[in-house]
């Protein structure tokens, strides 16, 4: 099943050197120590679910099942699996396994792993991004069944997020809220050290069931600066930095002591309209938008290549992904954008922005500065192109959890949005269904431009409860094509997950969600 | 003196008092709710109601605020709600941090500022007198960021010589250090100056001069001895620009202080490790100005505490 389910192929680019096959024997020992520009919030995966807490804990504790850098499900703590039906999925367990503290892994482990993390009075984060999970039944030992409370199709995938790495019941009840600090589990890494704002260091499992890793130890350092983080790795003080700074990357690609590696993100940033707020009511002013947006423009001059074009909502990679099709569809064109106004009844007003009813056609805009890469700049240049077609953007820049809290609340006072949305099970359903389903509008769900369409609603509950990938696959298919018709959104960019890496540094693997995985089996050629 | 200390201890009762109370209504009053923040994208409404719940967030201000007094009279300020950690422990870190580097600037900048103060006091409108002047100006208006830099391309980049951020050995505080004390060197300077410039005009100075006391001597005891009165207590204020220029300095050097800390605590509205950072620097500010208060008698025998 999974095979079938996992036929999206993502174009993973690997640099000169990481694909090569290795010319010189992997060589074990050595510390490899990687900067990035914030410290973890919590090491506990059902309570952080950033990817800085996810680089970490990701070595020490591991799931049933995961998703490879192909994006296809592999099995980890689980030898294989069976879905049973669309709310049940049986797991047969590995055995010999003992967590970093001498507990053996089993059934219990992982009815105690679920039970904790679905605990109605402690709801933790990994829980709202999982689906209608009910739990786990321990079938016997090594066997153990998770279940939903309603179908639900993309379960498996909810399974395989890292977020669902396994915990050591013995830890847990021993540490308290402290295991969040110095999480227990069976993975390649043990954790060693955490000191906050500055270093986790994690260490070498040598029991580790599976092959052993290579380095000795694993230091992630916090420097919060970008170009101070790029000078620690040309001084050689760190091997590697994670979110490199985008003007710098020209700089390093041509530098041969240093490897660019990249992998296609998940994350689309793209900039949401109200469909409630006139004149976006009217689907020929929304078209107009996007048509008199130069994507590319923007894409060129804005990100220098730290990004890649998005064509929809979805990442490809995602299960369910259909291309939308917009630079076809809908062509930057400012004449025909125009023209698209006029139909709408709006005229060229004295100072070139266009009027109807005596009513200048002026769009409120509510956006973060940072929150995603280059959001801020994304929308002051595309307040220049609409001015081009005569829509004059007022901008607002808010701080995140204030916009957070603006476009969560029942009613939105502004015209538009700028926003990111990672599709975190990499199934459609996560983005399609809390997104643009009729019953999903603030502060319910994530349709935040108020999309009702009956049809659509069909079609992705329909998706839900579906185990035949092809005809989810389908369903998807129509549901994206209704999205390309209705045009609630300019998609921008979809991120890419790019490292710089000295030259000496071997095997790194980048994963499509947020560089995971991709540590625990570099070795050092120094 | 024992009565005074007491009096000021006693001053510290409000601003613990007030603190918790200020920051929670102001985290009320400003849009973002910490658990759907916590939760973040994917979460129902239900969730976060249980969430704000578990975190008591869903109680009266009122409530929140007797519950956090009685423990802060504990000692306890409380778990974090985004990190699940004890508050204590994660202060006892980054605040050891950044006093570390707080005292390494003040130490330098005393050590820098008062001597640079002097030389240009000595001979106004001297050669020397000018260029300390500007580079005085020079370093109080470079914004720390640029500076930090800076002395990273120079140092770490070119030299070589010291580590690029971070925290650990004495050479990682040479930078940082160097940055933060930089605006209150020339401040002190400029201080230093301006007071000494008076003092010596005193009649006192040109009874000492007159009945042949070498020159230096002069300088060191009669004139600057009375000239730092003003010097410490600017200092003491200088304390509080301190703590505010650690937040960039400890960004640009990853430095894990409290600054960053708290700039953190706010974006995840996280009030009870924001409120607990607040009182933290809030109680050593007041222990510096208490502590310069206390340094007047040293410097002018003619101040008591009564």
């Amino acid at each position: 099943m999974a095979c079938r389910w996992g036929t999206v192929l993502v174009a993973v680019v690997l640099l000169a050197g990481l694909t090569a096959p290795a010319a010189r024997a992997q060589r074990r020992g050595g510390t490899l120590t990687i900067a990035r520009p914030v410290d973890a919030v919590s090491l506990d995966p059902h309570f952080e679910t950033t990817a800085p807490g996810a680089w970490i804990y990701q070595m020490i504790l591991e799931p049933l099942v995961a998703l490879g850098p192909d994006m296809k499900i592999k099995p980890v703590l689980a030898t294989g699996y069976r879905v049973i039906d669309a709310s049940r999925i049986r797991f047969t367990l590995r055995r010999g396994v003992r967590f970093h503290d001498g507990t053996p892994f089993n059934a219990q482990a992982v009815k105690f792993t679920f039970d904790r993390a679905f605990d109605p009075k402690a709801p933790a984060r990994w829980a709202s991004l999982a689906g209608p999970i009910k739990g786990a039944e321990v079938v016997d030992e090594f066997t153990v069944d998770i279940t939903t409370r309603e179908p639900y199709a993309p379960l498996l995938y909810s399974v395989a997020m890292l977020y669902a790495g396994i915990v050591s019941p013995a830890a847990v009840q021993k540490m308290g809220q402290e295991f969040s600090r110095a999480p227990v589990g069976t993975g390649p890494f043990k954790f060693q050290e955490w000191r906050t704002n500055d270093r986790i260091t994690v260490v070498r499992n040598d029991d580790y069931w599976g092959p052993k890793p290579y380095l000795d130890r694993i230091v992630f350092r916090v420097i919060p600066e970008e170009s101070a983080r790029m000078i620690a790795l040309r001084t050689g003080e760190v091997d590697m930095v994670l979110v490199p700074a985008p003007s710098q990357l020209a700089a390093f690609r041509r530098d041969s002591n240093f490897v660019v590696a990249e992998a296609q993100g998940q994350r689309v940033v793209f900039i949401g309209m109200n469909l409630t707020r006139s004149p976006l009511t009217d689907v020929r002013v929304r078209r107009a938008l996007l048509m008199g947006t130069n994507r590319k423009a923007i894409l060129d001059n804005v990100l220098e290549g730290a990004a890649a074009p998005a064509d929809g909502i979805l990442a490809p990679g995602v299960f369910g992904y259909a291309p939308m099709e917009l630079d076809r569809r809908y062509p930057y064109d400012p004449a025909k954008a125009r023209a698209l106004l006029q139909e709408a009844g709006f005229r060229p007003g004295p100072d070139g922005v266009m009027v109807r009813d005596g009513m200048p056609l002026v769009l409120s805009l509510i956006s973060a500065r940072g929150r995603y890469l280059k959001d801020a700049e994304i929308s002051e240049a595309w307040q220049a192109q609409m001015r081009q077609i005569g829509v004059r953007v007022e901008l607002n820049f808010l701080e995140w959890g204030t916009v957070f809290t603006h476009v969560r609340a029942p009613q939105l006072d502004y015209h538009l949005f700028t926003l990111g949305w990672v599709t975190t099970t990499a199934d459609a359903d996560y983005s399609l269904l809390p997104m643009f389903r009729s019953n999903m509008a603030p502060p319910t769900g994530w349709n935040t431009w108020r999309y009702v369409n009956r049809e659509f609603d069909r079609l992705v509950d329909q998706a839900r409860v579906s185990v035949k990938a092809e005809e989810r696959e389908a369903l998807y298919r129509r549901a994206q094509e209704m999205i390309a018709r209705d045009i609630m959104f300019i998609p921008f960019y979809t991120t890419k997950e790019i490292a710089v890496l000295r030259s000496y540094v071997k095997n790194f693997v980048p994963h499509p969600i947020e560089y995971n995985q991709g540590f625990a089996y570099i070795w050092l050629d120094k | 003196m024992s009565r005074f200390v007491l009096q000021r201890l006693l001053a510290l009762v409000p601003v613990l008092l007030g603190v918790p109370l200020f920051i929670m209504l102001t985290v009320d009053l400003i849009p973002g709710d910490p658990a759907a923040l916590m939760l973040g994208e994917g979460a129902t409404a239900e969730m976060v109601a249980r969430l704000r719940a578990s975190l008591d967030l869903d109680k009266p201000l009122a409530v929140r605020y007797v519950r956090y007094v009685v423990r802060l009279a504990q000692g306890d300020l409380g778990r974090s709600f985004r990190e699940g950690r004890r508050v204590n422990d994660e202060l006892a870190e980054v605040w050891t941090a950044t006093a570390e580097l707080g005292i390494a600037a003040l130490v330098l900048a005393v050590a820098a500022g008062v001597p640079l103060g002097v030389l240009s006091a000595r001979r106004p409108n001297s050669w020397l007198d000018n260029l300390v002047r500007v580079t005085t100006l020079f370093g109080l208006s470079m914004p720390i960021f640029w500076i930090g830099l800076l002395l990273i391309v120079v140092f770490s980049l070119w030299l070589g010589w010291l580590p690029a951020g971070g925290r650990g050995t004495p050479a990682h505080l040479v930078m940082p250090a160097f940055t933060l004390a930089l605006p209150t060197v020339a401040m002190l300077a400029r201080m230093t100056r301006s007071a000494m410039l008076e003092v010596l005009r005193e009649d006192y100075i040109r009874t000492a001069r007159a009945k042949g006391v070498p020159g230096p001597r002069v300088l060191a005891r009669h004139a600057l001895r009375n000239a730092l009165i003003p010097v410490v207590t600017v200092l003491g204020l200088q304390t509080g620009q301190l703590l505010g220029g650690a937040i960039l300095t400890e960004t640009v050097f990853a430095w894990p202080g409290i600054g960053r800390m708290i700039v953190r605590a706010i974006f995840a509205r996280d009030y009870i490790l924001l409120q607990g950072g607040v009182i933290v620097l809030a109680v050593t500010y007041l222990a510096v100005n208490l502590l310069v208060d206390l340094s007047y008698a040293y410097f002018d025998p003619r101040i008591t505490y009564g």
